[in-house]
């Protein structure tokens, strides 16, 4: 690694590349940056499928007690998508965005100049919520957008087949990429609230469950815990990180999880 | 089992509705989006198993509960363990005989029987039907603090009553309540002369018994008492018996004051001599030592004492009426004198007079006319020349081969002191006792019998002296028939009861009571107790159980076991508890089981 620049002293940058004579001169905290750094080029990949489109206060024909506030799980991704692109852009990292359902909506090329950022917010802004997601395809849109060995952030609710998942995760791992999952998931979906029996709808493959909260409830999210750990093990297995983010939590902590991945890589 | 409001078993009914939302709970008209439905659907097909038997048990216990409701309402009884009793018609029969006043343990007796049938008085329900018939027969009913204080009201009887009436009178009483559970208590004190004979009664109730295990105290008593003869002339002799294991010392009172003392040895005959100077009719006493029966300790006795009726025989009374008159002469029950007749009818002339007819027939005639001239209501008949045995007051079986019918003139107040068959042989009045047979052993064995002289002496005494009347011995609340003439009886203190009827009650406390007609006394009512009911040895609990020939009689012990039975030990009891207590448990296990599946809230 050659030094590149000077720039100056964030929270959170390690100590190690602060330059302490600077410091001591100028009474200014400055770290060295290097050639090699300013080169990371992150994508985004951003699911817009119908079933981000859900938040937990559509269960509240069955009594559930969620907030009328709460975001749908989409609009919680695309805002953590901006923030996590601005944040990159500000290290001077290179940020792309993938957006995709059941075929990629729209994909912005990784880039860190000035005014890259607008770009992001603008391809957000686009439609999408289609049907079904496809994850295999727009994750191998990402890797040909990153020509380099670089970094992948896939936010998705993980409504999808894993096998595909697993396959794609496998190929943009033999290339060199190192990827980050970021499972959202509403608490609703977690732990499934309310009583009362209803018919329950999958708005992508219209799969239609009649049942009784109560009595599926304990069953429900034994099932869950365990479709978590699945992923989590398939994940782990083929090297690529994995974080289960719920709506109802600050935004502080998908970006810290996932700015712990980007201090992992060189 | 049965029911009580069998009609509320058709809320049973209701069980269809939970088997209807079992059924049917797939028709569901909610409809949400849920992405995860996925997960929901893996859910249910890893877990189906599990659920479905939840659901299962969970549709089971709800059915359950509807049934049990059903049949709380219902109001059930069985002969099952279960709390409280069903209605029940219970007759508490209470041995209030003299021998339950005994003093065992510092207290008497009869006073622990109450304080048992108190206690089962305080498990009645207001939909049972509560009885206490006591040893006199007499049935107490209505509402249960009216039998507390019933209860506290009965005092022990003056005798032996009759226990074995009361406990038919106590199974005719509860099976004539209409109610399905019946059962008879008996409180008793076990007497094996009160229990002699086993109770026979075609009752179908279940009888309890309860009885002490304890030995009696040993009892001292008389036993006896009885002036000698009953009219003193003024000379007579009091004979009594005691019931001790040895010899005791008693005390022979006579109005107000004593007249003797002396002791008295097992089995043996204590008589004591006199010449009272009282007159008149007089009551007496034999006591003795109180100890744990005081009633068995004193006995009552009456006589009446005055001065020996002078008395004339004419010819026509034959030998044997001079020879009963030379005897009673010479023990100075009679003298000589003008007072009183002992003569053949067609010889008297004047009342009172011993009567009997002329022994040639051809005299009948004017024996007749002369009783019409004394106002005798009685005439001679025909005669009657069979065979027959006479029976009456001091009289069995005499024999009688020639009778002249005694045909009553006018409405005649007499009493009828024998009979032959169905008519009268001897009749007795106001101055007259009138014989239907000449004093001959061709007409009667009556002069030749041992108890001639007796029933001689004391149809002068009692019926023709210038105070008549006898002494007549009852034993508490027996039915005694009212002698002619008699308007009332008078106790020791001077308090009168009216008397009407040809019977009457004897008083049920003993003592003695005078017969009284106007302002004078005519006699002497002596009511003592049984001397049987002094004698208290019990059965053993098998024997006295035997004893009782019903459909199922139970001897126990243990006060707390017949206090418990006296209503549960008709077997048929509530089950409303019982089952409220399982649908209280079979509802905590459907909330267990649903919460099984609502424990975790978002």
């Amino acid at each position: 690694m050659e030094f590149a620049d000077y720039r100056p002293y964030q929270s959170g940058d390690d100590l190690r590349f602060v330059d302490w004579k600077i410091a001591a001169r100028m009474d200014r905290w400055v770290v060295r940056q290097f050639e090699e750094e300013t080169n990371l080029r992150a994508t985004i990949v951003l699911d817009v499928s119908k079933s981000m489109a859900w938040s937990g206060a559509q269960l509240r024909p069955l009594g559930t007690s969620v907030p009328s506030g709460r975001l749908t799980k989409l609009a919680y991704a695309e805002i953590l998508t901006a923030s996590l692109a601005l944040l990159l852009l500000r290290q001077r990292d290179a940020v792309g965005i993938v957006r995709f359902d059941e075929r990629v909506r729209s994909a912005v090329p990784p880039r860190a100049r000035k005014g890259h950022w607008r770009r992001v917010l603008a391809a957000l802004e686009e439609p999408g919520a289609g049907l079904a997601s496809s994850a295999p395809a727009a994750l191998a849109q990402a890797a040909r957008l990153i020509s380099r060995r670089g970094m992948i952030v896939l936010i998705t609710d993980l409504l999808m087949d894993p096998g595909e998942v697993e396959r794609a995760m496998r190929g943009l791992r033999a290339t060199g990429h190192d990827i980050t999952v970021l499972h959202v998931m509403d608490p609703a979906e977690r732990s499934l609230g309310g009583t009362g029996e209803a018919l329950f709808v999958d708005p992508e493959s219209s799969l239609r469950v009649p049942a009784s909260v109560a009595d599926v409830r304990a069953a429900y999210r034994r099932t869950v815990e365990d479709v978590i750990e699945e992923w989590r093990n398939m994940f782990a297995s083929v090297g690529v990180s994995y974080e289960t983010i719920m709506t109802d939590q600050a935004f502080g902590v998908p970006l810290r999880r996932a700015f712990a991945a980007r201090q992992r890589l060189p | 089992m049965s029911f009580l409001a069998p009609w509320f078993l058709a809320l049973g009914a209701a069980v269809v509705v939970p088997l209807l939302i079992h059924l049917l709970r797939r028709r569901i008209g909610l409809q949400v989006d849920f992405p995860a439905a996925r997960y929901l659907a893996r859910a249910e097909r890893d877990h189906s198993r599990t659920m479905r038997m939840r659901n299962l048990l969970l549709m089971l216990l709800r059915v359950v509960t509807v049934l049990l409701l059903a049949m709380a309402a219902a109001r059930p009884t069985a002969r099952l363990a279960g709390a409280g009793h069903a209605p029940t018609a219970l007759a508490i029969v209470l041995d209030n005989s003299m021998s339950t006043s005994v003093v065992e343990d510092g207290a008497p007796l009869l006073a622990r029987l109450k304080d048992m049938a108190s206690d089962v008085l305080a498990s009645a329900t207001p939909e049972d039907r509560v009885w206490i018939v006591t040893a006199d027969g007499v049935v107490r009913g209505g509402g249960v603090s009216a039998m507390r204080e019933e209860l506290q009201r009965i005092r022990p009887l003056a005798g032996s009553g009759a226990v074995h009436d009361a406990v038919a009178r106590a199974l005719a009483t509860v099976e004539a309540s209409g109610l399905e559970a019946r059962h008879v208590a008996v409180l008793t004190d076990g007497q094996r002369t009160e229990w002699k004979s086993p109770v026979q009664t075609r009752g179908e109730s279940p009888v309890l018994v309860w009885a002490p295990d304890e030995s009696p105290p040993l009892n001292r008593a008389v036993i006896a008492a009885e002036s000698r003869p009953a009219r003193w002339t003024p000379r007579g002799a009091v004979a009594a018996r005691a019931l001790s294991q040895d010899s005791i010392t008693y005390r022979m009172g006579l109005g107000d004051r004593t007249l003797a003392r002396g002791t008295i040895a097992p089995g043996e005959e204590a008589i004591v001599r006199a010449a009272p100077s009282e007159r008149g009719w007089t009551g007496g006493v034999i006591e003795i030592e109180p100890d744990e029966l005081v009633a068995d300790n004193i006995r009552h006795f009456a006589l009446w004492i005055g001065p020996a009726p002078s008395v004339t025989v004419t010819p026509g009374a034959g030998i044997f009426a001079r020879n009963a008159i030379d005897v009673l002469r010479s023990t100075e029950r009679v003298a000589d004198g003008v007072g009183i007749q002992v003569a053949s009818a067609d010889e008297a002339g004047t009342l009172p007079a011993l009567l009997f007819p002329p022994q040639d027939a051809v005299r009948l005639g004017a024996a007749n006319r002369v009783l019409e001239r004394l106002g005798v209501p009685w005439r001679y008949g025909p005669a009657r020349r069979e065979a027959a045995l006479a029976h009456g007051e001091h009289l069995r079986d005499v024999a009688v081969s020639l009778r002249y019918q005694l045909v009553p003139h006018g409405v005649p107040d007499s009493d009828t002191l024998a009979m032959v068959g169905r008519e009268p042989w001897i009749v007795a009045g106001t101055g007259y006792v009138l014989v239907g047979s000449p004093l001959a052993p061709a007409a009667t064995s009556l002069p030749i019998t041992a108890g001639f002289l007796p029933w001689f002496g004391d149809a002068i005494a009692s019926r023709l002296n210038a105070e008549p009347g006898a002494v007549r011995y009852a034993l508490p609340g027996q039915r005694v028939p009212r002698p002619a003439g008699v308007e009332a009886i008078e106790s020791g203190t001077g308090n009168r009861t009216m008397l009407s009827g040809s019977a009457f009650d004897a008083p049920t406390v003993a003592g003695v009571y005078f017969m009284v007609r106007g302002a004078r006394r005519v006699g002497a009512l002596v009511v003592n107790p049984e001397s049987d009911e002094s004698r208290l040895e019990r059965w053993p609990a098998a024997e006295l159980g035997a004893r009782i020939v019903t459909a199922g009689a139970r001897v126990v012990r243990r006060r707390d076991e017949w206090v418990r039975d006296a209503f549960a030990g008709v077997a048929r009891r509530s089950m409303v508890f019982p089952l409220l207590l399982a649908l209280l448990l079979v509802l905590a296990a459907e909330t267990l089981a649903a919460a099984g599946s609502a424990r975790v809230q978002p």
